[in-house]
């Protein structure tokens, strides 16, 4: 038995230990916005954060959070209460055919968790990991700069106020 | 009214386009189809309104306004598309419409196809005119009813919004449809001239983009119904070699097993969860039967084709003029070879699908470009008739041609019959990469001449390669009419085979290798050589490779008669304005770009499916890496119905391309595909991504496609770009410095 926080739920399991994050999250407990694209942490769908890194949970066995938070793209945001950078996506039509989204979005938020003033350099560092087919990368990486930029500016506005 | 009732008025008045077609339970129901009135129940689950469908629109009492979107949705962007079309006469905002996947019918076919799919960059131009008639036809329909309700003249009363609007106060649609559904409606009400446009040709957030965007939008992954199993099938890495033996009982042991099953491709476990499927199926080491392939290399294949290039003459395509008194007439020729190799598609969703058979009914869930083909295959191998076999279309993680190749529908179809539940098939990665169907290898060998006005005088091309049309009938036959015995589909794909390989040119394998250009002498010839790896279209089809060969013989041919290659090509495609133009417009912007130093412009150009580009690509190369910066992209698509879809398409379409370019190749080995994954099959990754610039021509022309045209010229373009910086001429994709 495993427990984990799950999108700040404590959660269990029984299934076998060595048994990926990610088909835990989708086949038990039914969470299916993130993706199976590669099976060997090569391509990003299957991106959660674990303590706040994401983390290619295709290849992360479940016994490796035993007690830590897992968060996924359902945790980020909904489609009544979006992210910021979820809103961005929407307001850039950023998605193609939108599989390798749920990854991206993880990717991206921990990245600006880490780097809220990422360089473009830096921005292609963190999302080297995720793989998008059908090239959705110019509008993926305005998108976060852009959600960068907005933050930034509404902190220095929250100064200057304060 | 019932539904019966319903389809058989429908039958009996048979109308060009249908007319108001009934009302159920409090809403409006109206459809169309180009050959009348398609028989059989329409698939709309009438559970929730009691509607009939073979409709494209439903409309409710409170306004919900519902579009069935008969296209795939893999990313292109069909249902914001199809959505504007019908909204445009329609009158309300595409992104407040509730839009589904439609089933399957008659009444759905794809115009340009006669079947119900989807490719070919073909559904915004064969639903343009179709689907804005719809959309005009109800809207007009709307109005007499909310004329008669209100008391008020036709004439009187204006829409928007999915409002009708009288003296300033506005009706919501919803309000009209009891009275709408009693009316005849017209069949060809007025359209909107193309001024009076409100959505078409205005920028605005894809309808998918918050599903898309929150994890919510459905894939067939994501399907999960009572007591599904999970299952993985373990195939030949041979393509076409059957099972000969194999030992189950490790597998069979395992936990959550239930069964372990041979199928037509191979062996297949079912386990209660996908990882204990998984885990379980690495354990099977099954035995396969030799096949002609399994004594094939890359090189075997190359040699084959090099052979048949010179010693075979081969079948004649286009011809026209007299290609010797074309060259002799020449001021400058030159001739070359260039290479394609096979490619997988690589969607980031492989293949999946669910299948559910129960009390002699099916249910099927996958995302494909053909959701009736999809139908055929379940009924086709449960032996449930198609009317029983209801198939759900989802969103389609990627597909660029290969979610027309339907053998995961057969699998799991076969799996559900055999194990008596409902099953979930999920192909891995290598199964993607190595048990998929290709883009064809190809040999091209180019000559051309330019006399001393600049003009070409002799355009000759030579294919040698696999075509794609008889894999294609003998994937799609057994779909489309899952009556059809097996024989007779041999006797018909068989016959296909020889027809292409020794009567007539097959067009998929050589389309746009002569088209662009004006030479008055020109001749095209292709020689079948077949290796019998699985083939089908991959994104721009044979464009994808003749593009390659056709733009950099130009290049050559420019540089040898020292003439500007842009310059060359406008002097060179007179006979193709549109293209002339799109040129032109892409000179001017090369002519004040200002590269930094170390970069080099590339330029080509390129019709395919009726849609012109141009492309330049600003290029470095050090220590033989190839960096590609920038790429601005020059597209004539007509109306370009939403301007944004249609630059995300460009910027799509070459990345997609410089995957190709840049890292795209497949090696076989004693007859399997060596490559597994994304770490040998490399995927362009953010850092490797240029920026891309994307011009629309301004058109007032109907739309054509653009899923694939901005694909084609990406490869040439560098190409050329890294000829100015290394003085290589490469030949060969992907394009390799040595």
């Amino acid at each position: 038995m495993i427990e984990f926080m799950l999108n700040g739920v404590s959660v269990r399991t029984d299934d076998d230990p060595n048994t990926p994050l990610l088909w835990v999250i989708r086949d038990t407990f039914k969470l299916k916005g993130s993706k199976f694209g590669c099976g060997a942490g090569l391509c990003g769908a299957c991106t959660m954060h674990v303590d706040g890194e994401a983390n290619r949970t295709c290849i992360l066995p479940i016994s490796a959070v035993a007690g830590r938070h897992v968060t996924t793209i359902e945790g980020l945001g909904t489609p009544d209460n979006l992210h910021p950078l979820q809103e961005e996506w929407v307001a850039l039509s950023v998605p193609q055919c939108g599989y390798c989204q749920s990854g991206q979005i993880m990717s991206a938020a921990a990245l600006l968790e880490n780097n809220p003033n990422p360089t473009a350099d830096e921005v292609d560092a963190a999302m080297s990991g995720n793989i998008c087919r059908c090239g959705c990368y110019v509008r993926i990486k305005d998108a976060i700069l852009n959600v960068s930029a907005q933050k930034l500016a509404y902190n220095a506005m929250d100064e200057v106020n304060a | 009214m019932s539904a019966k009732t319903t389809t058989n008025s429908m039958n009996m008045s048979r109308r060009k386009f249908l007319k108001t077609t009934g009302i159920v339970g409090g809403g409006l129901v109206v459809g169309f189809s180009l050959a009348g009135c398609a028989p059989g129940e329409l698939p709309i689950d009438l559970s929730e309104n009691g509607f009939i469908p073979n409709a494209f629109l439903q409309i409710t009492p409170d306004n919900n306004v519902r579009f069935y979107c008969p296209r795939d949705e893999m990313g292109q962007g069909v249902t914001t598309g199809l959505a504007t079309l019908i909204g445009e006469e329609l009158d309300v905002h595409p992104q407040q419409m509730d839009v589904k996947f439609a089933g399957v019918h008659a009444d759905y076919n794809n115009p340009a196809m006669g079947v119900q799919g989807t490719g070919g960059s073909s559904s915004l131009r064969a639903h343009y005119m179709p689907l804005r008639q719809v959309g005009a036809n109800t809207r007009s329909v709307l109005v007499s009813a909310a004329a008669a309700e209100l008391g008020v003249a036709v004439e009187d009363i204006t829409t928007a919004d999915g409002h009708v609007i009288v003296a300033g106060k506005q009706y919501p649609y919803g309000q009209f449809v009891n009275a709408a559904a009693k009316l005849e409606s017209p069949e060809e009400a007025p359209m909107k001239a193309n001024a009076d446009f409100r959505y078409i040709g205005k920028a605005f957030s894809r309808i998918d983009a918050i599903a898309k965007s929150t994890g919510t939008a459905e894939f067939a992954i994501d399907i999960d119904i009572p007591d599904m199993h999970h299952a993985v099938v373990v195939r030949s890495p041979v393509a076409g070699a059957k099972l000969k033996s194999v030992d189950k009982s490790v597998a069979q042991a395992m936990p959550g097993v239930t069964d372990v099953i041979e199928i037509s491709s191979g062996v297949a476990v079912v386990a209660e969860k996908y990882w204990q499927a998984k885990t379980a199926a690495a354990k099977l080491s099954p035995k396969w039967q030799d096949v002609a392939l399994g004594q094939v290399d890359t090189q075997t294949v190359k040699d084959d084709y090099a052979r048949a290039m010179q010693q075979e003459e081969g079948l004649t395509g286009p011809d026209e003029g007299d290609i010797v008194a074309g060259l002799a007439a020449a001021e400058h020729v030159v001739e070359a070879q260039y290479w394609a190799p096979y490619l997988a598609h690589a969607p980031l969703e492989p293949m999946d699908a669910v299948v559910r058979i129960e009390d002699g009914e099916a249910d099927v869930w996958s995302g494909v470009q053909g959701v009736g083909a999809m139908q055929g295959l379940v009924s086709r191998f449960s032996g449930i008739p198609l009317e029983k076999v209801r198939a759900h279309n989802t969103y389609l993680g990627g597909a660029f041609g290969r979610r027309g190749t339907l053998t995961h529908i057969v699998e799991a179809t076969e799996l559900a019959v055999a194990s008596g539940k409902p099953i979930h098939l999920l192909w891995s990665r290598e199964d993607d990469i190595r048990n998929g169907v290709y883009r064809p290898a190809s040999l091209m060998k180019m000559k051309a001449g330019v006399g001393s006005d600049g003009k070409l005088t002799a355009w000759q091309a030579k294919r040698v390669g696999g075509n794609i049309t008889p894999k294609i009938l003998e994937n799609m036959i057994p779909a489309l009419f899952p009556g059809l015995g097996d024989s007779t589909i041999e006797f018909v794909v068989g016959l296909s085979r020889d027809v292409f390989s020794g009567w007539m040119v097959d067009h998929s394998s050589i389309e746009g290798i002569s088209d662009d250009y004006d030479a008055p002498n020109k001749v095209v010839n292709h020689v079948t050589v077949d290796h019998n790896v699985p083939l089908t279209f991959w994104r721009s089809v044979g464009h994808s490779y003749t593009s390659f060969a056709k733009e950099g013989i130009v290049d050559e041919l420019a540089e040898k008669a020292n003439i500007d290659p842009v310059e060359f090509r406008l002097n060179n495609t007179v006979n193709n304005p549109r293209l002339n133009n799109v040129i032109r417009v892409a000179q001017q912007h090369m002519q004040e770009m200002q590269p930094a130093e170390g970069h080099y412009l590339g330029f080509a150009s390129h019709n395919s499916f009726m849609t012109d580009v141009a492309e330049i690509a600003e290029v470095s190369v050090k220590d033989n890496v190839i960096t590609v910066h920038k790429v601005t992209c020059v597209v004539d698509c007509g109306i370009a119905v939403n301007p944004d879809i249609v630059r995300g398409q460009m910027e799509g379409a070459v990345m997609y391309g410089l995957t190709a370019t840049l890292h795209g190749d497949l090696d076989l080995q004693a007859g399997a595909f060596k490559q597994s994954n994304f770490h040998d099959y490399p995927i362009l990754r953010m850092q490797e991504a240029p920026a891309v610039d994307v011009i629309i021509v301004d058109s007032g022309t109907a739309p054509t496609g653009v899923g694939e045209p901005g694909l084609p010229p990406i490869a040439p373009a560098v190409a050329s770009a890294v000829f100015k910086a290394t003085g290589q001429r490469l030949r060969s994709l992907p394009l390799r410095l040595s």
